[in-house]
């Protein structure tokens, strides 16, 4: 997984937590399956995704041609094939970013299934922050 | 019902300005332990990364 590869800088950078639907047993299964060393928090009433301003997907930014073939790069770059959806599956993620005085100083939501911010993104968005504080 | 629960309509992102929202909200990690959200970012930035599923 991206993030993953870049653990180190990010934690340097600041904290960095994830958050995912249904539970903690599932939290820590795909945790493991992916070799993740960063916390998951299980929000399987998805609360935190609708307070974040997340959005549920359409048909065509779920399995549009672009999502297909960002899913095969991913695959062969880093070896993680998906495995079975838990949780509801046109839920769309995202990253924000939250200073010290709870101001959200950076956001990239998930337009699509294929948006998601880089570890660099998040990396820079995360020092910029500490600056700013 | 449509396909796999998706949108009929394209809906828009709606980040909030800031954290209030979701700063009192408590969630369990993966080993079932709680953690207040806000308590993330007291004493450093924090990157909050929602997944879209455990997939």
């Amino acid at each position: 997984m991206q993030l993953q590869r870049a653990h180190d800088e990010l934690e340097r950078a600041g904290e960095v937590v994830l958050i995912g639907q249904a539970t903690p047993r599932h939290a820590a299964h795909f945790r493991r399956r992916v070799e993740l060393e960063f916390p998951i928090l299980a929000d399987s009433k998805r609360e935190t995704y609708r307070a974040a301003g997340a959005k549920i997907a359409t048909a065509t930014e779920l399995v549009g041609p672009k999502m297909l073939a960002k899913g095969v790069q991913e695959s062969r770059r880093y070896g993680v094939v998906q495995g079975r959806t838990i949780g509801h599956p046109a839920q769309l993620g995202g990253t924000l970013v939250v200073d010290m005085d709870g101001k959200v100083v950076w956001s990239r939501m998930s337009e699509d299934a294929s948006d998601n911010a880089t570890p660099e993104e998040i990396i820079a968005a995360l020092e910029r922050a500490s600056g700013a504080s | 019902m449509p396909l796999l629960g998706a949108a009929r309509r394209k809906q828009q992102t709606d980040p909030p300005a800031d954290a209030s929202g979701f700063a009192d909200i408590v969630l369990p990690d993966q080993d079932g332990v709680d953690h207040r959200i806000g308590d993330y970012w007291r004493d450093r930035p924090a990157a909050l990364i929602w997944l879209r599923h455990y997939g």
